[in-house]
């Protein structure tokens, strides 16, 4: 029994296709996760991320299937996620609806108007074909992972440098982080609490709706557009956020270990080991769960997260 | 009228206005939409009208459709009034159903459907205790863990469906693919009321007793106070006695309690015939919490909302007629969400614009205009 | 009655143009008006004091003047030219820089991020670490640029916001109420920076203050504000002390109250005061007592061993500057927190610390510093305030009585002077001053045997001071056990039989009221104090 276990594990921990596919699901949530991780250092917690990636996919499909072209698919997959954060945004830091419920109700919008147009106009996409980096790509077990992706994989690279620079190294990055730490210092200095806020909100809208592309052009091909695809992602991300103690470099680490189990939940029976596909479907959400509850560090999270900012109330 | 007669006056006026302004857009913006896919708005408008009420007997299906939409909003008020977020309900009613189903299906008669009730109930609130937990021990934020349960519990449940020890009907006679439970026993079911020519289970009834009574507790009872201080103000709470941990957790677990009430009452009465199955909670969770947060946390209110949430999930039902597709109702329900949450915070801001609070900091002026919950 | 300008005539036909003019300025919220057509001219090479009591309006034109609000009425006129200030950063561009006191910093940054916070020019790190260092050298304030301001003190977080304000070169500095954190001998160093940058530099100063004997020693010219109006305006050298109380408060100044919640006790020593003539209870029977207390919060140990002990009828006045342990007693005895080591015994009884409720069932009342923060519920009405703790006693069976409620709700607004809104008027539509009344009577309404007083006249005005340390004085003579926490030595000394000096959450000194002055205080404070400055990398140079 315990050979048979150690077997399993052993057969597991072998196979390049888990690690393939742990990296791309691993990727999508970083894309997601990073928007989140800016988001969240700037005070807002966005449950409305799984709508801005739902509507990058299905935008990035919709666009695919007309055009063909990846790159424009990709950028209309942004701009998808750009608009539905503008109106997350304006309602929860302009209007000062609660965020909780904007981000619960866009995602339902969200979620009913892809599949309702996609009833109408069916979206196609195929996935890019991987591009081999020759050599690396041969290194045993994780030379797939890194250097053997669809090209759009590759973008999440320089995004994680550039979300950094952006944080710690200009004006913009600073402002956001007091933002979320005392939102009535920022304010008594001149910075305009809100608008950061906002801003940051749509930083997520843009690298979540690139996530969403990303996921449908270099993670599956779809023939007709299916809310499982997206599957509940945006509330993983948030919690690799969560788990990485609010810091880049734990946000990466969470979206590496839940991109991990989604591609055990997949690739199992793959490798001939049968698992209840339900039982198999919780995994990643109990892993998220556990590691969120058991690591989390909790000092460093944002003093003011999921706290509306008014100026004069203290 | 004195002057902040006519001002208050003034104010409810545009406020009206607002709601009429922004449900029209809500409606227009929809009807656009079908149009612009090619479908028929005015037959949507139509079939969604008889699905709900216009068609013999609709009515009494839109109230008992009502019902476990309108405990689920309950419990979310439970939980919003101490503070908490729990979006969490979609998962806790199916736990809730998925107990209910265990006990009715191994108990017969009116036992039984007492017994079916208290499971879910029970059910609802432990599912809802494990973010209580989460939240009070791990400090991981109850938003992010109900809302993780949800998943795990739809799924979850499904799995149950697997095992004939667990909760799959193991009748000989039925074909072997079929993943459902049991059908509950005649004697297992919640009777009906018929009068003009409808039928609603009493359910409905007592779903309506327990929304007055829930208005009642909250906000005339000792326990409602407290538990509103505990989610105005948590260190204020601490210092006059409200144990914030006990507390808080009783109202997580109870907004679960009710979301599994609502769950065991949606078996008992008939859904899916009498049946649990996968996807058993339907999307009943999501909008029972939707129905609270159009109604900001008023239980009566929660009355004529749910029915008409409840209208627009039975009149969905007559779409396909129009070859329209049934998701079309989630982007109307969601777009009315955001049209009735619109109006007041834009009345809220224009009421800061003409009175803006000084800074706590100068003692001496007043905080004139401040927010409320 | 003179012209407020008059004092002014005769200084001289030669004295620089302003740096600064604020005319007719007016600012109306709702029906309140917070400034009513007021005129203030800054001068370079002057330090201008802005005096009036809380809630007299000068926050709100230190405010309109950095560009945090708009006037409805009246002009800014900045090196002369007619000039809108919409927010801090056009502020800043025209000069005008500001020294906050709370609410200013953000913690989670280091000094040189904080510094270069609203700054929207070029944003360059080597240049700003740079500039921090030579700012704090060139006026002597030293400080690390790297370290965290949540490790500071409040001495040196001071210093901070003077380096961030004086980085940008202004023109004019405006310093709202500084010395409310700082010791006596901090607050000396801190005027005589400004002197050196004053005279040197030729920078126009407003020092923002309530404390008339703070602004008759540090300033040149003085500027009277009541009720939103400018009363009076002299060369300080003109004034006397009793003259510019009786602008500030508007009638003549007689009880020694009045006089410390103008922060002018010696100056305005008056014999017809009640007499300090040493009290002794002894035979009174001890009703709280702090035994050894312990608390330790993110590695640092801000109760140390304290020992308290306040008896029947006493009131004890624990003296000390912001920071060093109050807060966390504070919430020691609202139950909001557990001790780590140590006892509060009350009554004879042990009281278990950090259980809900446990210290208010144990009879501990408590004026909270921040009544927002646990001393009230601001969306609440002003009846469930009222009865907060007590719902119980107008409900039967479960079930509140809203009638019963609204009756004993306006008993108790009657008794304690609540005015501005009826019972089931929102909490947070009172002024300060009544919500403090509203605390208070709750507080008393309980019949406590204790009654902890945390900076309970805090933001408040003569008249509500007045009335406070009334109320506190009644309540000890009634035979509750007062323990009053305050930043103020004012108030200390105006209040308290016993005084206790709290360093670093230790009893550094205790004194009966007889042998304390003024002086004595603030050498126990201060003394104590110059060795909290290490923190932060560079030592104080003093």
């Amino acid at each position: 029994m315990i050979a048979s276990a150690l077997g399993a594990v052993g057969d597991i921990l072998g196979a390049d296709a888990m690690y393939n596919s742990a990296m791309r699901f691993a990727i999508v949530l970083a894309f997601a996760a990073i928007g989140e991780w800016v988001a969240e250092r700037s005070g807002t917690l966005n449950i409305s991320l799984e709508a801005m990636m739902i509507g990058g996919a299905y935008t990035a499909s919709i666009t695919w299937s007309s055009t063909e072209s990846v790159p424009l698919a990709l950028l209309a997959g942004m701009l998808a996620g750009l608009l539905v954060s503008l109106v997350q945004a304006h309602l929860s830091h302009q209007l000062a609806i609660d965020q909780f419920v904007v981000g619960l109700t866009l995602n339902i919008f969200v979620l009913g108007l892809a599949l309702f147009l996609d009833s109408r106009w069916e979206a196609v996409t195929q996935v890019v074909q991987p591009t081999r980096i020759p050599v690396l790509v041969d290194i045993p077990l994780v030379g797939e992972a890194f250097f053997g992706q669809p090209w759009p994989m590759y973008l999440v690279v320089p995004l994680v440098p550039l979300a950094w620079w952006l944080m710690f190294r200009t004006r913009w990055g600073l402002e956001l982080r007091s933002v979320g730490d005392s939102p009535q210092a920022a304010d008594v200095s001149g910075i305009h609490v809100n608008r950061r806020r906002r801003q940051a909100i749509m930083f997520a809208g843009l690298t979540s709706g690139l996530g969403g592309g990303v996921l449908v052009l270099g993670q599956i091909s779809i023939a007709g557009y299916e809310s499982g695809h997206v599957g509940l992602k945006g509330i993983i991300a948030i919690a690799a956020v969560i788990f990485g103690g609010w810091t880049l470099r734990g946000t990466i680490l969470g979206c590496l270990l839940f991109g991990y189990f989604f591609a055990l939940q997949q690739t199992l029976p793959v490798l001939g080991y049968r698992m209840n596909a339900q039982l198999a479907a919780t995994l990643p959400y109990l892993v998220a769960l556990f590691f969120t509850a058991v690591f989390a560090a909790r000092t460093r999270q944002p003093r003011a997260l999921a706290q509306p900012f008014v100026r004069g109330l203290a | 009228m004195t002057r902040p007669d006519q001002a208050t006056a003034r104010r409810a006026v545009s406020l009206l206005g607002l709601y009429v302004l922004s449900v029209t857009v809500a409606l227009v913006l929809s009807a656009l939409l079908i149009s612009i896919t090619g479908g028929p708005w005015r037959g949507v408008l139509n079939a969604l009208l008889d699905g709900a009420i216009r068609k013999p007997g609709r009515w009494g299906d839109t109230l008992a459709e009502a019902t476990p939409l309108l405990i689920v909003s309950l419990g979310a008020i439970v939980s919003a009034r101490a503070g908490l977020v729990n979006i969490g309900q979609e998962g806790q009613l199916a736990v809730g159903a998925a107990t209910a189903t265990y006990v009715a299906t191994h108990l017969s008669g009116p036992l039984a459907i007492a017994g079916a009730v208290l499971a879910g109930f029970v059910g609802g609130a432990l599912w809802a205790g494990i973010a209580a937990l989460l939240k009070y021990w791990r400090k991981v934020p109850e938003v992010i863990t109900t809302l993780l349960l949800v998943f795990i519990a739809s799924q979850g449940t499904g799995y149950l469906l697997t095992r004939t020890f667990l909760l799959l009907d193991d009748d000989p006679n039925k074909p072997n693919r079929v993943q459902t439970s049991a059908q509950l026993d005649e004697s297992t079911r919640i009777g009906y009321i018929r009068i003009f020519g409808n039928e609603f289970p009493w359910s409905v009834v007592a779903a309506v007793v327990l929304a007055i009574a829930v208005s009642v507790v909250l906000h005339r009872t000792t326990w409602g106070f407290r538990l509103t201080v505990l989610g105005r103000n948590a260190r204020t709470a601490q210092r006059i006695g409200v144990p914030v941990v006990i507390a808080g957790a009783t109202a997580l677990a109870l907004s679960g309690a009710f979301a599994g009430l609502a769950g065991a009452v949606m078996l008992t009465a008939g859904t899916a015939n009498y049946r649990f199955t996968p996807g058993f909670a339907n999307n009943v969770g999501w909008e029972g919490l939707l129905v609270a947060l159009v109604a900001r946390n008023r239980p009566l209110a929660c009355i004529p909302i749910a029915f008409v949430f409840a209208a627009l999930r039975t009149g969905s039902g007559f779409l396909a007629a129009t070859g329209v597709e049934r998701s079309i109702v989630d982007v109307v329900r969601s777009l009315l969400v955001l049209a009735l949450l619109v109006p007041p915070a834009v009345a809220v801001m224009r009421q800061r614009r003409v009175t803006p609070p000084p800074a706590a900091a100068a003692a001496d002026e007043p905080v004139v205009s401040v927010v409320v919950a | 009655m003179s012209h407020p300008d008059d004092a002014l005539q005769g200084a001289g036909a030669t004295a620089p143009a302003p740096a600064v003019q604020l005319s007719s300025i007016t600012k109306r919220y709702g029906p309140v008006t917070a400034c009513a057509d007021v005129d203030l001219e800054l001068v370079p090479g002057e330090i201008h004091g802005v005096l009036g009591e809380n809630g007299a309006g000068k926050s709100t034109l230190m405010k309109i003047l950095i560009g945090l609000v708009q006037p409805d009425e009246g002009t800014i006129t900045v090196a002369g030219s007619e000039t809108v200030i919409h927010d801090p950063q056009t502020a800043a561009d025209l000069g005008v820089g500001m020294v906050h006191q709370h609410l200013s910093l953000v913690e989670s940054l280091t000094v040189w991020e904080n510094v270069l916070l609203g700054d929207h020019r070029r944003f360059d790190r080597r240049a700003a670490r740079d500039q921090v260092a030579a700012t704090a050298e060139h006026y002597g304030l030293a400080i690390d640029p790297d370290s965290q301001v949540s490790d500071l003190s409040a001495g040196l977080r001071q210093r901070v916001e003077l380096i961030k304000c004086l980085r940008r070169d202004p023109r004019i500095l405006i310093l709202d109420e500084p010395t409310s954190v700082l010791t006596p001998a901090e607050s000396e160093q801190l005027f005589a920076t400004l002197r050196d940058v004053v005279a040197r530099e030729q920078r126009a100063v407003a020092l923002v203050s309530h404390k008339l004997a703070e602004v008759l020693h540090a300033t040149d010219t003085v500027t009277i504000m009541r009720q939103g109006r400018v009363v009076e305006r002299s060369r300080t050298s003109g004034a006397t002390p009793s003259s510019l109380a009786r602008a500030m408060v508007g009638r003549e100044v007689s009880l020694r109250t009045s006089a410390a919640a103008l922060g002018a006790t010696d100056e305005l020593g008056n014999p017809a005061t009640t007499p300090v003539a040493a009290r002794s209870f002894d035979d009174r029977p001890e009703v709280l007592r702090i035994d050894r207390a312990r608390l330790v919060r993110g590695g640092v140990t801000v109760l140390d061993d304290l020992s308290i002990r306040v008896r029947a009828g006493e009131i004890v006045g624990v003296a000390g500057v912001e920071g060093n342990g109050q807060r966390e007693l504070g919430d020691v005895l609202s139950s909001l927190v557990a001790l780590d080591d140590g006892s509060v015994t009350v009554d004879g009884t042990v009281v278990r610390t950090g259980r809900a409720g446990a210290m208010a069932r144990a009879g501990v009342a408590i004026i909270p510093e921040d009544r927002h923060d646990s001393g009230c519920v601001l969306t609440m009405s002003i009846a469930d305030n009222l009865l907060l703790d007590r719902i119980d006693t107008v409900a039967r069976g479960g079930l509140i009585s809203r009638a019963e409620q609204r009756r004993v709700a306006l008993e108790l607004m009657r008794e304690f002077e609540v005015q501005g809104a009826g019972p089931d008027s929102l909490f947070g539509s009172l002024s300060g001053g009544n919500q403090q009344r509203v605390v208070l009577a709750r507080e008393m309404s309980s019949k406590p045997k204790v009654l902890i007083a945390a900076q309970p006249t805090r933001g408040l005005d003569v008249g509500a001071i007045e009335y406070m340390s009334g109320r506190l004085r009644a309540a000890a003579e009634s035979g509750i056990a007062v323990l009053l926490v305050s930043t103020e030595l004012e108030e200390i000394l105006d209040l308290s039989d016993r005084i206790i000096v709290l360093t670093r959450g230790k009893v550094m000194g205790e004194l009966q009221r007889s042998e304390a002055t003024s002086e004595l205080l603030g050498l126990l404070l201060g003394g104590i104090a110059a060795g909290t400055d290490s923190t932060g990398g560079a030592h104080d140079p003093s």
